[in-house]
């Protein structure tokens, strides 16, 4: 047993909980490349290129590949091509990562991917599985056991007999024999013990996380420990028949706590617009569990479907296993596991009393758990209050803190203080290290803070080849009413994202420099090729593909009059000004300063009319004719020089 | 991987209130990770399991409240040192947190519960005093860090009227920003967090609004005159802003000084200019603590000066704090203007795959600024005064200066010597519209957009190459010229 660790779905930190949970695990997403997916070729070149980055188990590395993954379903073959090279390619440490990002693709985006890679999943599964460790086997097994209902509906993921093969692959037990019509969990074969003890730790796991959310929950108590029990008899080892019947209570047991359609998972919503797709991503990381996304909401107390066969199918088997088992072994396997029931279990029968009765109480308390479900939905929007009450006793417990300012009164040591640094926060984010309250508001804090986060890794890897650059500092007046307003609980989640309420006007620039950016000219079609620079700032107006429209465009650019502005220079060069004149002068002492490269400019810088497909950049229609310039030019040249005051200004005044 | 990962990684035990100190050399950097325990660098806590890098010749400290243990890889000098000021900074982050809490109070209108209901109710503002090397821009920003982690929405007020450090633009600049988040350390680069870029950044302290001025000299004896009219600039919009906002006002402020002001210099005129600096930080920012580091001297001197209306307090400097000369503080310049063009990159040590910058991943922090030629007459470039001004002592008896030292002199790239090739410029705000507002000195009083270094001239045909943050037209505008000057190595 030695092999599970105590975090047993510790190594899902791609996905679910263990966001939390997980120690070392999780790393920032490393170099997000510029990413243009133009054709398949490239698509390919770049996916391979990512995928040699997951050479760890990285939740934001495997997020933002399965992101890609959902985003190109149209290159889903390739996807699963390049995952598979990938996947056999690596050295066997690092199998895992890409035997979770196969996991994850094909559960969140279980169509198309789902199929792409159900021919070859079995050979990869089990080959990767042969190479492995220990250790990593522990946790193939345990994402194997997930497949089982990670398809659509509570369905095998990859399919029935995908599953079954690896399964046997995995645990042995006669092959041939199955009949995948009828399901594999009947398969009559040979049974291993490490597979009944796998699968009995994965429903261990599942009830775990179920207590951790629901620490009053006696019937997963119960059921915990009729498990423990269980897993300490098979340990000790039983017969193949036992065996069998275990694992048939087993598998009925878990499927009836599993919930049963399993469609809700990130499966749905693409990752770009939805807030909702943060929430499952990082589902509710406080309290800890809530069960890895796939494996469904806490296994709490879904209905089992099969209730009646469920209650049948023990009795028979009750006569065998007392008959079958030698007392002896019982004896020694019982008095060490401390049992919830009021009399200790003292043989398997008992057990399977325990387990069938468990069953039992599990179905009834149905309403029990919806009503609880229903409680936690209602308590959510509580919160005002609480912020108000703990700000008040935070400042009654700083107030009364004895602390004089001066130079004597600050010496003392008083290790009390440390408390206010430390452990009154005690919810602490796991990449910044800020710190939260433990309490509903702070809970939601830090799941706003996350949620930045996860909005600012998507940010960072979708950047599309843009270099980013220092800002122009904001001026007086934006700084001024940049006003703090009070907003009790998001102050400390907008604080860290100066885009939001704090820096209003800082982000209107930003949005009004992001719309300039976004918007483009269509290049006509030949001029491709030709290098179009701005004649405002000089620089070579980059052309891009719009996948979209399928069309090569000028990115950042607008149409006036016939040339192509950058249409960040142009807002700028129109915004400074409102006197038309002067930009007019602007633009041709621009292009003036070339000394001679204008003419040959305005011929290149201007292809054929085309249509500007949008433009409400905030211009004035400035004209940047051609024939006045030489005049204006050598007007401001002769202001410059008459009294050495800026061109401009003079100009300026004078209109 | 194993090998890779064995490289030069060490452990450290830290005991409780302990610190671990590095000192870095030129062209190496430092990776620290937290593998158990609590664990702050200069007030910001590090999140466990995380590799924090460190480069720039920076020199810093990993205090444990609790004991930790951390693992180092690829160290300089380090050691571990028992003594440290960090109670005496906790205590003083209370005290001023009492002042927030009455302050805020205040606004509310709602009683103090203490019982020392007479105290007043006025927001920290604080301005931190201390001879060089007495780690005066690190008590700042602990406090300032340690405000912020209250989690109370505190967002204070951190100005920096120290011209030889840049604060989050360049040396020679005055700046002042309120801090929402911790402040990060890993390069003397950008001490206090740095200034937005276009990059998304996960922490609001990597994307600083500060408001900017330039005074565009290392000595603030150079030109005290025009040091002392911005800081009154700077006084003046933050005593607007938190007109505007009585609540953010609650925050307090912090203000961080050159070591000039402390400097007892036997000359009385230097000690007078520093008199009236130290007073124009007093009235402007409406100061209210001065914590003077370290320095008997000094604590007495403002005792006795300001001792009668605001409070004094001498606090202990850190033994941790490194005598850096003036080759060292050069080269900070330099990373400073590099930063601001280029941002943050620091080379991993080997075997440290994935490390985050001051809490931010990697490459989010490099920037590219862009290079434009433009003509001799799209950019006005003055220069403040004179540019090597004689003391006034020193002028003929009865002579008076031609050039005032507050006047902007216009200055012709095109003549030879203009001293412009390489030369810092701060990009000025447009000018004010409405020419009815127009005056004399308005340059003096204009806020800085961002800065330009001029990286050729071309005189024959009148243009210039200017390296400037990001993209963008200067035509029309304003810059103004200082004594820095940068060259891209």
């Amino acid at each position: 047993m030695s092999l599970y660790s105590q975090n047993g779905y510790g190594h899902m930190s791609y996905g679910g909980p263990s966001y939390t949970q997980t120690s070392g695990y999780y790393q920032p997403p490393a170099a997000p490349a510029p990413f243009y997916h133009v054709d398949p070729n490239t698509f390919r070149r770049d996916y391979a290129s990512r995928l040699a980055e997951l050479t760890i188990n990285s939740r934001p590395i495997i997020q933002s590949l399965s992101m890609i993954a959902q985003e190109y379903t149209r290159f889903s073959e390739i996807v699963a091509q390049c995952l598979e090279a990938h996947i056999r390619r690596v050295p066997h440490w690092m199998k895992l990562p890409g035997l979770y990002l196969l996991d994850a693709i094909s559960k969140n985006v279980f169509e198309p991917y789902a199929r792409e890679f159900a021919p070859y999943v079995i050979p990869l599964f089990l080959e990767a599985y042969r190479e492995v460790d220990q250790n990593t086997r522990s946790k193939m097994e345990e994402m194997l056991l997930t497949w089982r209902t990670g398809g659509a509906n509570g369905k095998e993921l990859f399919g029935v007999v995908p599953q079954v093969t690896i399964e046997r692959g995995v645990w042995g037990g006669d092959s041939g024999q199955a009949d995948p019509t009828s399901g594999f969990y009947s398969g009559s074969g040979q049974i291993s013990k490490s597979q009944v003890l796998s699968e009995l730790e994965f429903t261990l796991g599942q009830k775990e996380r179920a207590l951790q959310a629901n620490p009053y929950d006696n019937v997963s108590q119960n059921h915990l420990n009729v498990l423990q029990q269980l897993r300490k008899l098979v340990e000790a080892g039983v017969s193949q028949d036992e065996l069998r019947q275990i694992l048939n209570q087993l598998r009925s047991f878990s499927q009836s706590t599993a919930p049963p359609p399993l469609a809700p998972a990130p499966t749905s919503t693409p990752a770009s617009t939805s807030p909702s797709y943060n929430g499952s991503l990082y589902p509710r990381p406080y309290p800890p569990p809530a069960s890895y996304s796939n494996q469904g909401p806490p296994p709490g107390f879904p209905v089992p479907t099969d209730r009646p066969s469920y209650l049948q199918q023990p009795k028979t088997e009750q006569v065998n296993i007392t008959s079958l088992l030698p007392s002896s072994q019982l004896a020694s396997s019982s008095p060490s596991a401390p049992v919830h029931s009021a009399a200790p279990i003292s043989n398997i029968t008992n057990l399977y009393n325990a387990l069938l009765k468990a069953g039992v109480v599990s179905a009834s308390a149905t309403p029990t758990g919806a009503g609880e479900t229903a409680k936690v939905d209602e308590s959510k929007p509580e919160p005002v209050d609480l912020a108000k009450t703990t700000s008040r006793e935070y400042r009654r417990t700083i107030l009364s803190q004895k602390v004089k300012l001066s130079s004597a009164g600050i010496t003392k040591t008083r290790p009390e203080l440390i408390h206010f640094l430390y452990d009154r926060l005690p919810v602490q984010c796991k990449q910044c290290g800020i710190r939260f309250a433990d309490n509903s508001v702070g809970k939601k804090e830090m799941q706003d803070h996350l949620d930045m986060h996860f909005r600012q890794n998507r940010k960072a890897s979708q950047n599309t080849g843009r270099g980013h650059s220092r800002s122009w500092f904001i001026g007086v007046d934006d700084w001024i009413h940049d006003v703090s307003v009070d907003v009790k609980g998001k102050g400390r989640t907008d604080g860290h994202r100066p885009l939001n309420a704090k820096a209003a006007a800082a982000a209107m620039i930003a949005k009004r420099d992001a719309e300039l950016r976004a918007l483009y000219v269509v290049v006509p079609p030949g001029d491709e090729a030709k290098p179009v620079s701005c004649p405002i700032c000089k620089e070579t107006i980059k052309s891009e593909f719009l996948e979209d429209d399928e069309d090569w465009v000028w990115k950042n650019a607008t149409k006036k009059d016939d040339r192509i502005y950058h249409a960040t220079c142009h807002a700028e060069a129109v915004a400074s000004t409102n006197n038309l004149l002067a930009a007019r002068l602007r633009n041709e002492l621009a292009s003036g300063s070339r000394g001679g490269t204008p003419e040959v400019h305005s011929s290149r810088s201007t292809p054929p009319k085309h249509g500007v497909r949008s433009s409400h950049s905030p211009s004035p229609q400035s004209k940047p004719g051609g024939t006045k310039r030489k005049v204006e030019n050598e007007d401001a040249s002769l202001n410059a020089e008459a009294d050495g005051s800026p061109p401009m200004k003079k100009l300026a005044l004078e209109s | 991987m194993e090998n890779e990962k064995k490289t030069d990684s060490r452990e450290w035990e830290l005991d409780a209130e302990t610190e671990y100190r590095f000192e870095l050399d030129p062209g190496t950097s430092l990776a620290i990770k937290l593998v158990q325990g609590q664990a702050e660098v200069f007030g910001t806590e590090l999140a466990e399991g995380k590799q924090y890098l460190f480069g720039s010749e920076c020199k810093a400290s990993v205090f444990t409240w609790q004991g930790c243990v951390l693992e180092i890889s690829h160290p300089s000098t380090e050691y571990v040192s028992e003594e440290t000021p960090m109670a005496t900074y906790a205590n003083l982050h209370i005290a001023f947190e009492q002042m927030r809490v009455r302050a805020l109070n205040a606004v509310h209108g709602s009683p103090n519960s203490d019982d020392d209901s007479d105290a007043n109710a006025e927001p920290p503002r604080v301005l931190v005093l201390g001879p060089e090397n007495s780690g005066k821009t690190t008590v700042c920003k602990i406090l300032t860090n340690y405000a912020v982690r209250a989690g109370q929405d505190w967002s204070p007020l951190l100005v920096n009227v120290d011209t030889s450090e840049g604060g989050w633009s360049c040396p020679g600049a005055i700046s002042a920003a309120p801090v929402h988040s911790p402040l990060p350390t890993c390069s003397p680069a950008n001490p206090l967090g740095s200034a937005a870029t276009s990059a998304p950044t996960a922490l609001s302290s990597n994307a600083l609004l500060p408001l900017v001025y330039w005074y565009g000299h290392t000595e603030t004896k150079r030109n005290p005159l025009l040091l002392d009219r911005l800081i009154r600039n700077l006084g003046d919009n933050v005593r607007e802003k938190y007109d505007a906002d009585p609540e953010g006002r609650a925050s307090g402020i912090i203000v961080d000084t050159p070591s000039s002001f402390a400097s007892s210099s036997s000359s009385s005129s230097s000690s007078d200019h520093r008199h009236t600096l130290i007073k124009s930080c007093v009235d402007a920012f409406g100061i209210n603590v001065i914590l003077v580091v370290g320095h008997e001297k000094l604590n007495v001197e403002m005792q006795r000066t300001y001792g009668s209306r605001l409070s004094v307090v001498k606090i202990p400097k850190s033994g941790g704090v490194v005598e850096l000369d003036h080759s060292y503080r050069e080269r900070v310049h330099n990373y400073q203007l590099r930063t601001y063009m280029y941002g943050q990159v620091i080379e991993a040590p080997p075997g440290i795959s994935s490390a985050t910058l001051g809490g931010e991943t990697m490459t989010d922090l490099v920037l590219s600024p862009s290079s434009v030629v433009i003509g001799f007459d799209d950019l006005t470039i003055y220069r403040i005064g004179e540019e090597s001004m004689a003391p006034s002592s020193a002028l003929p008896i009865g002579g008076t200066r031609i050039l005032s030292e507050m006047q902007p002199v216009l200055i012709d790239p095109a003549q030879s010597g203009s001293g412009l090739l390489n030369a810092v410029l701060a990009l000025l705000a447009p000018l004010n519209p409405n020419d009815s507002e127009r005056y004399d000195e308005e340059i003096l009083d204009l806020n800085v957009t961002g800065f330009l270094i001029i990286t050729s001239l071309d005189i024959q045909s009148r243009k210039m190459t200017i390296l400037a943050p990001n993209q963008g037209s200067f035509a029309g505008r304003t810059a103004v010229v200082g004594s820095f000057e940068w060259q891209d190595q």
